[in-house]
């Protein structure tokens, strides 16, 4: 039995407090590290809570990052192409160029999205 | 057919009744909360956004994942903890999650030491 109060000390003036004690369902995490490869054998019960916090910081760089893309286009509706943009213009979201290029491609017959990238300092 | 970044091709078992399309994913409702809440109030996301986050997201957790796991079988060691996560993310240039995440994790080894030796009162 857990006291129910225990939870909210948790994120007590710490990280993201606005949300309740996991903003995001552990047990789907931890499903989606078991699946990342046949080599994850065993995951310790902190994991997926480390992680739970890991994607909202993610989830809200990433966000915050196409917004500033969408402003740029003088919108004020996020689309799928402002969190492309974002993909390609930041160094550490490297890894999701392939997957947000290819559920772009998907969009057969659409505009041609001429998308003004900045120049990224690669040195 | 969606790529995947980094080898692991477990991820691309849709409908082979190991991997179920919504365990594939965050649920999108918690994502969308997420970016709501990082936006101006005034802001809109476009549902195709909030399933491109989805996506971004479980990549994430792999890409991390996997790296954590690498670092873990090199160690010899089999089950994968939040220090490997930290680990991972600053490996993979995610320094600014991997501090706030390891204070975090010491808030919640200390919460669980807590609940150890303070067992809630009955009655």
């Amino acid at each position: 039995m857990r006291q129910a109060g225990a939870y909210s000390g948790l994120l007590c003036g710490g990280v993201s407090g606005r949300t309740g004690p996991h903003s995001l369902p552990l047990a789907r995490i931890k499903k989606i590290m078991k699946n990342s490869g046949e080599d994850v054998k065993m995951i310790s019960g902190e994991a997926p809570i480390i992680f739970s916090k890991a994607c909202e910081l993610f989830i809200e760089e990433l966000t915050r990052r196409s917004w500033i893309m969408a402003i740029q286009g003088k919108r004020r509706t996020l689309h799928k192409e402002d969190l492309a943009s974002a993909v390609i213009a930041t160094d550490i979201f490297d890894f999701l160029i392939t997957l947000v290029s290819s559920s772009e491609s998907h969009a057969v017959g659409g505009a041609t999205n001429v998308m003004e990238v900045e120049t990224i300092d690669c040195s | 057919m969606m790529d995947n970044v980094g080898g692991s091709s477990s991820n691309i078992a849709e409908n082979s009744g190991i991997i179920r399309e919504q365990d594939r994913l965050l649920p999108i409702a918690n994502v969308g909360k997420i970016m709501k809440q990082i936006l101006p109030p005034n802001a809109k996301i476009s549902k195709e956004s909030k399933e491109t986050m989805q996506e971004c997201v479980s990549e994430f957790i792999s890409f991390v994942t996997s790296e954590a796991s690498e670092k873990c079988r090199k160690e010899r060691r089999k089950t994968v903890n939040g220090d490997d996560i930290c680990w991972a993310l600053g490996s993979l240039g995610f320094d600014d999650y991997a501090e706030p995440l390891r204070r975090y994790l010491q808030r919640y080894r200390e919460q669980e030491l807590d609940r150890a030796n303070n067992p809630p009162k009955r009655g």
